[in-house]
């Protein structure tokens, strides 16, 4: 009998957990990690330190390339999943390679989201999510003084922290779109609100940007329903919306995210989703919870990992982890809306 | 394809005109093959000739264009609008690697928008047959059947329950999807060909079936679905809860509807996304969409779903309606939250809830959208358990003599396409019964052809997506009536007919010829040029596969897989011996009786 083949799709937390424990739990398998970036597993949080400074490149990125020669894991990079044929166990790659599995772990992570409203303008704005994405903003901050932030995500909050840091001028446009992972409340909005404020960040209270116009390579123009606003650059943090879109009309079942049972599996036999791309269902929340955060991510991978291996283990939902939103508490380590 | 296109007992007829090069085959084989290469062609019901209506705009013959198309779904500017699309789904365009599928409705929009004014109608017509049908509705089934029996000789006469025709294109759908000025226009082409209409008439109320069967040759009921379903839960009745039919119909017909603030519509079809939209239109701030089952399987186009999000709609998926409830008044719906369950491959997924889950969405206004079945009309022959006359599906009959049945009157809800389809296909059984002899058939048109300009790089041009009314907040203007889908400018649609691969082209290698020198693998942008051992045949003889073989001792063949072809003429221009000849194949709809006017 042939060498077992488990392939994982994705290089986050969720994924590299998942590849550690199947080797921790003895697996002999052939293990190959498939990523779209062309960097190693980094640490999104650390993104904003890394666009002011304050740490280095390296610094974001969570192993050495050393470790996975270690383990035997075939980590490629930059080798983007295009498809998936389940009855046929197959994977398509982007360059036309097909990838056999035996088992399979989708751990693609999230991407950021823009609202479908906010789309029209999507060319003009700045997002966060990977080193890459840091790197753009290293760049345009070299010639631009003034930001202007459009939703509230925690990433948008830490990166004005940053920005601040680095002397630069903030307006913040925050609505009922804005927030996430926890959804708006006028009391949050309020306390978000105020305590921006606080810091020297110029609120713009208003419901919709209705046009958005480029004057020149580092000043853009934005017509708002209350007011216009000029600034250098803008940047959309409506947080992240699972990264499956090429798995639609393969076969699984893909609402926000790719719906999977208790046990992360999907409807296809040795099929596991985890981390910010898996949807589950939770009775207590009566709804259905996407992870967010590192140390879901890597639960969740290990659980998908055991389970691929023959256990049954049931993932439970995280439990509330205090998170920071401008200031303001907020217990949640899942979201359930958009 | 449908079925009964031909018949796989029939001899194999196949006329040419070898002075023209044209020839034209019923041999299955061809239709067979017609179904594997030119799929989009193959994926609309009305089996619309998509390449080349996308090529004569691409060569900026717009009213050939728009020709094409009617000759056979017979109202291009509408459905340049609102048709559901199923031929983009499997554009090859969209293959896994290759691509977004070619945005083949709009460039048909376009080849409506961009003919000018002095555009003139070319439909053939015939002798007068002496014979008389009846139509019940003039929705795109009744209009279908009737230009095509009005086309064929008959005398036919349409009984349109309201004021004016059109049915559900008319009073199921918004002005700002269907503009009535281009309903009107090719509404009015139709009737021209001699067809009468009477409005005002409830077939079963004003007049009886029978009577109007015995007046008549033949009568067909195309008389849509009016009969909004109902879930069947508590609290329907309530205050602030509307059907989505009858929320859409009274705001076509110019009444008075007011709507509430924060409005819930349940449903996952074009009725309920017009409903949603219409809401916002007339003044709801806050708008949920709830559906059973997964967004990805909404029979509504992607582009539908992106404006009606764009515009502020919001869409919560697996969720299934347990009550409605409110004192006199809706305040809200309870729902289970659902679960996706098995499926077979083709069918879409069934969902079932998850008890337990229960939970309430807050609504003053809630608007059930879960389809209409059709209303019952008296009559004879054979009918359901609710009294509606039933007939069979391939042949349009009822149990009664000369009594037919189309659209969704037949069928249940459908979309337009197929509704026109449907009317196309009851018009040939009737004249056929009518008069004992088929007078129309589907053939396959062959024909020599040349290397076109198409262009490796143009594969690449990204999809162009149809410009809309921006900013969001002026579609809302002039109550609402302001066409969302602004149309493509002449460059806009060029580029996005370049788009096209013509997979009506025919590539094809002379093994006679071939030096199997390679020069076309080498050059093939995709695995499209194979070498094979064997090659096998499905049960009408169509090539269905071949066995490859990388072992030079075993190639008996160099053969071009159409159906991987992207048709860029890359493996002709390289040939060093001309031995892959091009070959143009089209699916068309032939007349067996003769002309006798232009």
């Amino acid at each position: 009998m042939s060498r077992q083949s488990f392939v994982i799709i994705g290089n986050g937390p969720a994924a590299n957990q998942a590849a550690e424990s199947l080797r921790s739990q003895g697996s002999e398998a052939k293990i190959t990690m498939l990523s779209k970036d062309s960097f190693r597993g980094y640490l999104p949080h650390l993104l904003p330190d890394f666009i002011s400074g304050s740490i280095g490149e390296e610094s974001l990125y969570f192993r050495p390339h050393a470790y996975y020669k270690e383990k035997n894991i075939f980590l490629r990079l930059g080798q983007k999943a295009v498809g998936i044929d389940f009855s046929k166990r197959r994977i398509f790659l982007e360059h036309r390679e097909v990838i056999s599995f035996d088992g399979l772990i989708i751990a693609t992570g999230g991407k950021p989201r823009i609202p479908e409203y906010y789309q029209l303008f999507e060319d003009l704005m700045l997002t966060l999510k990977t080193p890459q994405d840091a790197k753009l903003w290293i760049s345009k901050l070299k010639s631009v003084d003034s930001i202007l932030m459009l939703g509230g995500d925690l990433t948008s909050l830490s990166l004005t922290r940053a920005l601040l840091k680095m002397g630069k001028t903030i307006q913040f446009i925050i609505n009922e779109d804005s927030f996430w992972p926890i959804p708006y409340s006028e009391e949050i909005y309020k306390a978000v609100a105020q305590r921006l404020e606080s810091k020297g960040v110029q609120v713009v209270h208003c419901n919709k940007i209705r046009r958005v116009t480029q004057i020149d390579e580092n000043l853009i123009e934005v017509d708002t329903d209350t007011c216009s606003v000029r600034t250098g650059a803008i940047g959309a943090f409506f947080g992240l919306v699972p990264d499956v879109r090429f798995l639609v009309r393969s076969g699984l079942d893909i609402d926000r995210g790719i719906l999977v049972d208790e046990f992360l599996k999907t409807r296809f036999e040795d099929v596991f989703a985890v981390g910010d791309c898996a949807q589950v269902y939770h009775p207590a929340l009566r709804n259905y919870w996407v992870s967010i955060g590192y140390q879901n991510a890597a639960t969740l991978g290990k659980i998908a990992a055991s389970n691929l291996l023959g256990s049954d283990l049931e993932a439970l939902v995280a439990p509330e982890s205090i998170l920071d939103v401008g200031g303001v508490k907020v217990n949640t380590s899942w979201w359930t809306e958009f | 394809m449908q079925e009964g296109l031909w018949n796989p007992g029939k001899t194999i007829s196949q006329t040419q005109n070898w002075k023209s090069g044209v020839s034209y085959s019923c041999d299955p084989a061809d239709f067979s093959y017609m179904k594997v290469n030119v799929p989009c062609q193959d994926a609309c019901p009305a089996l619309t000739n998509i390449p080349s209506y996308i090529r004569a705009l691409y060569e900026e013959k717009f009213a050939t264009s728009y020709e094409i198309n009617r000759m056979v779904n017979l109202l291009p500017g509408t459905l340049g609008r609102i048709c559901s699309r199923p031929c983009e789904l499997k554009c090859r365009h969209g293959e896994a690697g290759l691509g977004e599928p070619v945005n083949i409705c709009h460039i048909k929009k376009a080849a409506s928008d961009l003919r000018g004014l002095g555009h003139s109608y070319m439909t053939p017509r015939f002798a007068p047959v002496g014979k008389t049908v009846a139509i019940v509705g003039s929705g795109p089934a009744g209009l279908a059947a009737a230009h095509d029996l009005a086309m064929m000789g008959f005398d036919v006469t349409i009984l349109e329950a309201f004021e004016e025709p059109g049915g559900m294109l008319r009073y199921g759908i918004p002005e700002f999807r269907l503009p009535r000025i281009i309903l009107s226009e090719e509404i009015a082409n139709i009737l021209r060909l001699g067809i009468s209409i009477k409005t005002g008439v409830r077939v079963g109320v004003d007049l009886t079936l029978e009577s109007i069967m015995s007046n008549y040759d033949a009568t067909l009921i195309a008389a849509g679905c009016y009969e909004p379903m109902e879930l069947g839960i508590p609290g329907e009745d309530l205050l602030g809860v509307y059907t989505g039919l009858n929320f859409v119909m009274d705001v076509a017909k110019g009444l008075d509807v007011r709507i509430g603030k924060k409005v819930m519509v349940i449903g996952a079809g074009f009725t309920a996304f017009d409903c949603s939209r219409l809401a916002l239109r007339l003044g709801a701030e806050d708008v949920t969409l709830c559906i059973r089952g997964l967004e990805e399987d909404l029979r509504v186009t992607t582009d539908e779903i992106v404006e009606a999000k764009r515009e502020g709609i919001r869409i919560q998926s697996l969720l299934l309606s347990k009550g409605v409830y409110g004192g006199g008044h809706v305040k809200g719906v309870e729902f289970f939250r659902t679960r996706p369950v098995e499926r077979s491959s083709e069918s879409r997924r069934a969902v079932e809830p998850i008890f337990g889950s229960e939970f309430v969405l807050e609504a003053d206004s809630v608007i059930l959208a879960i389809g209409q079945a059709p209303q019952r009309i008296p009559g004879p022959g054979k009918q359901n358990d609710r009294g509606v006359i039933i007939a069979d599906f391939g042949n349009f009959r009822s149990t009664a003599t000369n009594l037919y049945l189309a659209g969704d009157y037949l069928t249940g809800p459908s979309t337009v396409i197929e509704s026109i389809s449907s009317g196309r296909r009851a018009a040939g059984k009737i004249a056929e019964d009518l008069l004992g002899k088929k007078l129309k058939e589907w053939v396959v048109r062959i024909k020599d052809a040349k290397l076109t300009d198409r262009q490796r790089s143009w594969d690449l041009i990204p999809r162009v997506e149809i410009p809309t009314v921006l900013p969001v907040e002026d579609r809302f203007q002039s109550k609402g009536f302001v066409e969302v889908e602004t149309g493509y400018l002449p460059e806009q649609a060029h580029d996005e007919s370049k788009r096209c691969y013509l997979c009506y082209l025919h590539y094809e290698i002379d093994v006679n010829k071939c030096i199997y020198c390679r020069y076309c693998i080498d050059n093939a942008p995709r695995d499209c040029i194979k070498l094979v051992n064997d090659i096998f045949t499905d049960e009408t003889g169509a090539v269905s596969g071949y066995l490859e073989t990388t072992q030079w001792t075993e190639v008996s063949a160099v053969v071009i897989d159409n159906s991987q072809c992207v048709r860029c003429g890359e493996c002709v221009r390289v040939c060093p011996v001309d031995c892959i000849s091009v070959s143009r194949m089209d699916l068309v709809e032939r007349f067996l009786i003769e002309e006798t006017e232009a």
